[in-house]
């Protein structure tokens, strides 16, 4: 499983990093720290959650 | 006011006529504007009518997609212009009115204030400033909760990250109600005295900061006096955009959140006793409370000629988006109609959308949350007062009263 972070869209709600800290950190602005990342097993449903609570919409998961 | 139904709009698409004063009212009961809201999003996804002068035509957005889109898109969609009524202001708060690299340059040097870690480090004064207040009230038995506490905390904190004296924060609620709670009868003159009032007062503290710097002051107000973009310092004009945008967006919205949340939990015992015996449960809840009761009804300026569902808007006119239509739109969200107070995930937009989303969306939800946990430890059971009528007003959506008992 794949993260992809649309840095064109995060606005720094900071959601991901709230609901799944362990996949999800941000950076010194407060912007998802991620643009491309593996999700380490056993991660899985905390990245899926963090994708999901994103109000921009901005981070996808592929398989 | 009264618009002439003679009026011709421009509406080839044959949008519903909603004229902007009839989702903005000044006086009506608790949750009334969020209905009307709802209503007309299940009516079409976009409205037209007037809004303020007869020849400004306006248009009323309903819909999540829509509505998130507009923010999302801000070449499209401009922040030069957020009231419907007034197209072209004379006034632009800093960073909410400015577009494009200024915008970006403002959130830069901002930003640093207000992300997570840095709110974080604010947590224990937020809480100290938080026990002081219920300490007010507790033993009371009975507050308006409104007055007492939501309007009073905001501005207790807004003392702190401003640097003034705790005990101006009485005078910054005075004129925080007379500028945003609407209800005058007097034509706007306390209105207006009362913003002159403010920006009488940050101009001094302007000039004062700007005359005696003070380098191990860390307030946002000394810090801000030493800001450069593109090489030059910011100019007092900007500091006073700023401070009064500040003003406008860090007290009341905090204030209506707190106001709309203790309603809801005053008369839903199942959810009050719920987040008493569940406390972890808070930071969930409060999302909730965010989706269901948006108070927030941002508006664009379109900045060349599209269609929005259909529906052509020209530029220069006026879109309104309001949050809280979005938010419960049943298109996007199960059971959007319900406060859910597990609802898991909630992609709310709450604090907008887009590169305008709420500078202070992360410190609100502090104290949003830092308020819920102690209130509820001490307080865990109130109710309304018996007979009372909880209203509403519009501009900015708020909560005028609310009185609650509980048992000492």
């Amino acid at each position: 499983m794949r993260i992809v972070v649309d840095h064109a869209l995060c606005s720094g709600h900071g959601r991901c990093a709230s609901v799944a800290p362990s996949v999800y950190q941000l950076d010194e602005q407060g912007f998802c720290a991620i643009v491309e990342a593996d999700v380490a097993p056993g991660d899985e449903a905390a990245a899926i959650s963090g994708a999901n609570n994103c109000p921009e919409r901005a981070i996808s998961i592929t398989e | 006011m009264t618009v002439d139904d003679s009026i011709r709009l421009d509406n080839p698409a044959g949008c519903p006529i909603t004229h902007y004063h009839e989702v903005n009212q000044d006086v009506r009961p608790a949750g009334w504007h969020f209905d009307n809201f709802d209503a007309k999003r299940e009516e079409a996804p976009v409205h037209t009518g007037i809004a303020g002068a007869p020849d400004n035509q306006y248009f009323l957005v309903t819909r999540m997609a829509d509505i998130r889109h507009s923010y999302q898109t801000p070449e499209t969609f401009s922040n030069s212009a957020v009231v419907p009524a007034d197209p072209n202001p004379m006034y632009r708060w800093i960073p909410e009115m400015l577009d494009g690299r200024l915008h970006t340059a403002w959130r830069h040097l901002l930003g640093p204030f207000f992300t997570p870690g840095a709110v974080a480090a604010m947590e224990p004064m937020v809480r100290r400033r938080f026990t002081e207040v219920l300490d007010s009230v507790a033993d009371r038995g009975e507050c308006d909760f409104v007055h007492d506490v939501a309007l009073l905390y905001p501005n207790v904190i807004f003392m702190d990250l401003f640097g003034l004296p705790r005990d101006h924060a009485e005078q910054f609620q005075a004129w925080e109600v007379d500028i945003l709670h609407g209800g005058h009868t007097d034509g706007g003159q306390r209105r207006m005295d009362a913003m002159i009032a403010v920006m009488g007062y940050f101009s001094g503290l302007i000039k004062e900061r700007r005359d005696d710097p003070d380098p191990s002051r860390t307030d946002i107000v000394s810090k801000s006096i030493d800001f450069e973009i593109d090489g030059e310092h910011v100019s007092d004009q900007d500091l006073l955009d700023f401070c009064l945008l500040m003003f406008m967006a860090g007290l009341d919205t905090v204030a209506a959140q707190l106001a709309f949340s203790w309603w809801h939990l005053a008369t839903h015992d199942d959810d009050r006793r719920r987040i008493v015996s569940e406390p972890s449960l808070i930071p969930t809840a409060i999302e909730e409370f965010l989706r269901y009761y948006s108070f927030v009804t941002p508006s664009r300026k379109v900045m060349h000629d599209i269609e929005i569902a259909g529906c052509p808007v020209k530029a220069g006119q006026m879109v309104y988006l309001p949050l809280v239509s979005a938010n419960r739109d049943p298109r996007e969200f199960d059971r959007a109609d319900e406060v859910v107070i597990d609802r898991e995930p909630n992609r709310h937009i709450a604090f907008g959308a887009g590169p305008h989303r709420c500078l202070g969306s992360h410190l609100a939800r502090q104290e949003l949350r830092i308020a819920m946990e102690e209130w509820h430890q001490r307080i865990p059971d109130y109710r309304l007062a018996p007979g009372a009528e909880i209203m509403e007003h519009g501009g900015q959506v708020g909560i005028s009263n609310l009185p609650i008992v509980w048992d000492v």
